[in-house]
């Protein structure tokens, strides 16, 4: 029995949920949805046909999503979280074995209508299990080392599955998801402070071990490493992508070339350049200011959700809210600091901006969640 | 943590006493404490959110300035970094001792196909026989179209045959870029540089390895990552190498030899200047070794080196040096030089059966080149003497020079010693050296007694060597030398203002079947030059020469060898730095009498 049944009454109920949706959150969400349509088309040659319009028609059927999800109860969600959870499991079992490879991974499932990756409904669901877990678990077991592992293990089965894809980034951002769910719970910091410690040990170990003679990598394992970590030794080869997006910020300067100008990412200088890499066509011509407005439309998304997790007395509304932002700040921020050069390249799209169906689809529906737990938060 | 019992006994007894359901004071304590443990909880959670938000902030921060940074640098094109050209390896330069190019590398492009992707192969196959006549059109389509996914067609490719390729333009046809080897000489120095091919081949890059002379001997140092940047110094010097190539060959033609060699070494240093080996090859195009016949024959043999052959005459002026060492004799001494001397079975005679009587000085040995005389020297001198010698000269070892040829040319010694084998390797018979052992050996007579290690390599300062004989020794040896110049075997080898001092050699070419042959001859002129400080020798060796003005074809080195070393002092001299020096002669009339 969670808290919230016991105030339903105070909760809008019919169309007066409509009201009470956080609009704020939607206008932003929808902003930045724009600033992608524009990037689309200009990266299209001022095309809208190619990438811009399938997107805005995405974007359009992930609002309708969105809006449905927010209708419903967030009781109700937090009763599937379970269930969404093993189907989501069961669905990255099918694309290991099934799967429809693309991009030299297989994390693709046709639908038919959609090509969906199962990888990122796992990213949502977690986070509804993990919510849902420490919603239903007394506050003084949260850190008894059983109750830990629980999670733990809920976290890494899928993030082991994704990573035989392979796809080391979303692998990365659900663990990272997971951990943040974990960690606004109220799990000891021990647990977190000895995981931190041990695989700073354990990296240190490897890195340390080069050139000795317990060296615990191969020398070309440990050359991919380092390109890996600094594209910039390899410029033509692993570090291409970053260093022609480098040279696209540079060029973009303060102001911009302005719109369609961008000369690096319209010249096919870069490859992915609607997917992955869009984020450099928007600094080359809108420049500094136009990429630190998306920046800060991002940031305000985030600081919405963060309030409205503060606001929401509910532990399953609030723990969810903050790992649906959690989970949107890990896409962006990983995505700008790959582009920029500060990460390692891993293929994380830039949210709502990225040419892309399922990703988006996944994160409105996400945002639905929020949303709901807003609307149905007790009062 | 202190906990208020949720049924304080004074507060039931009062309301019982009251007459009120005690109970509801436990369920008011029931929530209470649910209160306060969720505000804990809350308080907990708040908490942990300012430290995420904070993380967010931190992240935004990081993310925003870099994107700053990002705006105000400028831009540049990315170069290709220290790691990209790990994968090439550079092979260093070589170059001559002042610097000049020798060997280089060169970009240029494989061609391979991938027959898969090729549109077609009848097309292609037809146009590539046409740009490499070599090639069959016939037989190209049809290994394009066996079913295979990669060929190799050519290893390297001009721009102008890349540029016709190019314009095939089926999507088969695929470039790879390598470095090659280019010596930019040709010709030039061919048997020291050797040359270099292709080892392990790949699309993107391709092994550069050498295959011979300085470029396998040195391999590992060549290709070295940490020198790659260093080009390897010889001490050869181009403009003396062009100089003696250019005069050896005029000459090898017109003494109608089959071969020629020369060495010009630097006699403080061992450092080789010019070493010329003929007939020789392009080693931008190294042709194929002999499969049939005698390797001799082929241009790549380095007869400089290799070429290991009785060397005659020019051996008398080690046991005539040995001698006024061991202090046995002195230039006037006497020395019996009757011929025919016999030994044994064997006879040993004079060239072209002279005879020089009982009693010939020391000096006229070696200006007469008596064989005889010097088999009396040897036999003073004795066996084990003689080895020892020999062996400090350098005689017994194949040579230390830098090519990968040196260390298999070995000296032929005769496994025994009897005096036999000391008369006869006292005028060079019995015996086989190569014309690197008698420069380094009459090197070390010129530069006053000591031990000269020959070398392909720039030294910048002399060798600390031991010494083989004394200078006072040495320097008469280099007198009599002079004087086979001036009135001897060798007078067509001076050069006024060189001062040449020299020593001839001729030496029947033994025959496969046992024996010698009468008519070919190995010809040899070790000289040094200039006598009064002698700086530089030069051997010159032709293989069956013939010199052919006279009324009869003559085949002593005196009328072949020595004129071809007479012209190449006169052309390196200058070049060497050399000032030429009008020797002070003794004033006419004023003859020595004992002389």
């Amino acid at each position: 029995m969670s808290f919230l049944e016991y105030r339903i009454k105070m909760v809008p109920t019919g169309l007066q949920k409509f009201l009470h949706l956080n609009w704020p959150l939607i206008l932003l969400l929808t902003a930045v949805a724009a600033v992608g349509w524009l990037m689309l088309y200009s990266v299209a040659g001022g095309n809208i046909d190619t990438w811009a319009k399938p997107q805005m028609q995405r974007f359009g059927a992930g609002l309708g999503v969105m809006l449905f999800i927010a209708f419903v109860p967030i009781w109700f969600w937090r009763n599937l979280s379970a269930l969404a959870y093993l189907v989501a499991i069961g669905l990255l079992l099918v694309v290991e074995f099934f799967g429809h490879t693309g991009m030299g991974a297989q994390r693709w499932i046709n639908l038919g209508f959609i090509m969906l990756q199962p990888s990122e409904l796992m990213k949502v669901a977690l986070i509804m299990l993990l919510a849902a877990y420490y919603d239903w678990l007394p506050g003084d077991r949260t850190s008894r080392p059983v109750w830990v592992l629980v999670p733990v293990i809920l976290i890494l089965l899928p993030t082991a599955l994704v990573l035989t894809q392979p796809d080391l980034g979303t692998a990365l951002l659900l663990m990272l998801g997971g951990g943040v769910v974990m960690f606004c719970a109220g799990v000891s910091w021990i647990y977190f402070a000895v995981v931190i410690g041990a695989g700073i040990g354990l990296v240190a170990t490897v890195m340390l071990s080069r050139g000795t003679t317990w060296q615990l990598l191969h020398d070309y394992q440990f050359k991919r490493i380092d390109t890996f970590l600094d594209p910039g030794s390899d410029p033509l080869g692993a570090g291409y992508h970053i260093s022609q997006a480098k040279i696209a910020l540079g060029s973009g300067g303060w102001g911009g070339k302005g719109f369609m100008q961008g000369t690096q990412s319209r010249l096919n200088f870069l490859p992915e350049k609607h997917t992955d890499f869009i984020f450099t066509t928007l600094a080359e011509e809108f420049g500094f200011i136009g990429a630190f407005s998306l920046l800060t439309l991002y940031a305000l998304i985030i600081g919405f959700c963060v309030i409205s997790a503060l606001q929401n007395k509910d532990r399953f509304s609030s723990l969810l809210i903050l790992g649906v932002a959690a989970n949107f700040f890990f896409y962006f921020a990983v995505n700008m600091s790959m582009v920029m050069g500060l990460a390692p390249v891993v293929g994380v799209p830039l949210p709502l901006v990225s040419y892309g169906g399922s990703a988006m689809l996944v994160l409105l529906a996400s945002f639905g969640l929020v949303q709901s737990a807003h609307v149905h938060r007790p009062r | 943590m202190t906990r208020t019992p949720l049924r304080p006994l004074a507060r039931i007894l009062s309301a019982r006493a009251a007459g009120e359901n005690p109970d509801v004071i436990e369920r008011e304590n029931l929530a209470q404490r649910h209160e306060a443990m969720r505000t804990r909880t809350r308080g907990r959670a708040e908490g942990r959110l300012l430290i995420l938000g904070f993380a967010f902030l931190a992240a935004f921060g990081l993310i925003g300035m870099r994107m700053g940074a990002l705006a105000t640098a400028t831009a540049a094109e990315p170069q290709l970094a220290s790691s990209g050209t790990e994968i090439l390896a550079q092979r260093a330069d070589i170059t001559d001792r002042n610097g000049r190019i020798l060997a280089t590398n060169l970009m240029t492009n494989s061609l391979y196909v991938q027959p898969k992707d090729m549109v077609d192969p009848a097309r292609v196959a037809a146009e590539l026989a046409q740009i490499f006549p070599d090639l069959d059109a016939a037989a190209l389509e049809r290994r394009f179209t066996d079913g295979r996914s990669f060929m190799w067609v050519r290893k390297v490719l001009s721009p102008e045959q890349q540029q016709q390729v190019h314009e095939i333009g089926d999507p088969g046809l695929l470039f790879g870029p390598r470095e090659m080897r280019l010596y930019p000489n040709g010709r030039l120095a061919a048997h020291v540089l050797g040359g270099a091919s292709f080892g392990a081949e790949g699309v993107d890059s391709a092994e550069v390895i050498g295959t011979a002379g300085v470029e396998k001997a040195l391999d590992a140092r060549l290709r070295d990552p940490a020198q790659a940047g260093a080009p390897l110094a010889l001490s050869i010097d181009l403009t003396v190498q062009a100089a003696t190539q250019e005069v050896l060959e005029a000459g090898m033609k017109m003494m109608n030899a089959k071969g020629a060699a020369a060495i010009l070494m630097d006699v403080h240093t061992g450092e080789v200047l010019s070493m010329v080996s003929l007939p020789d090859f392009d080693p931008n195009d190294r042709p194929q070794p002999l499969l049939t016949g005698d390797p001799g024959d082929s241009p790549l043999f380095n007869r400089a080196v290799q070429g290991v052959y009785e060397l005659g005459s020019t051996f008398k002026i080690f046991a005539v040096a040995q001698a006024m060492d061991l202090g046995l004799v002195n230039p006037e001494t006497m020395v019996d030089a009757k011929a025919p001397m016999y030994w044994g079975k064997f006879k040993i005679n004079e060239f072209e059966g002279h005879n020089y009587g009982p009693l010939l000085s020391v000096t006229e040995v070696i200006v007469k080149s008596s064989n005889v005389g010097a088999a009396h020297i040897a036999m003073q001198i004795g066996g084990l003497r003689q080895q020892a010698f020999f062996k400090s000269l350098g005689l017994f070892d194949a040579t230390p020079v830098e090519l990968v040829e040196a260390p298999g040319a070995k000296p032929l010694i005769p496994s025994k010693w009897p005096e036999i084998v000391t008369i006869t390797t006292a005028y060079g018979h019995g015996m086989s050296d190569s014309p690197m052992h008698l420069a380094a050996a009459y090197a070390a007579i010129a530069n006053g007694g000591l031990a000269v290690k020959p070398t392909l390599l720039r030294r910048d300062a002399p060798l600390q060597a031991e010494r083989i004989m004394s200078e006072t020794a040495a320097r008469a040896a280099v007198s009599m030398l002079r004087q086979v110049v001036t009135r001897g075997t060798a007078s067509l080898g001076d050069v006024p203002g060189y001062a040449v001092g020299g020593k001839t050699g001729t030496a029947d070419k033994p025959k496969p079947t046992g024996g010698y042959y009468k008519d070919k001859v190995v010809n040899t002129f070790a000289s040094m030059f200039p006598t009064n400080d002698p700086k530089y020798v030069l051997i010159v060796t032709l293989d069956e020469p013939v010199e052919t003005s006279g009324p009869k074809p003559r085949r002593t080195a005196g009328w072949t060898a020595v004129p071809v070393a007479a012209e190449i002092i006169r052309r390196t001299a200058p070049l060497l730095g050399l000032r030429p020096e009008i020797e002070l002669g003794a004033p006419d009339g004023l003859v020595a009498v004992n002389n």
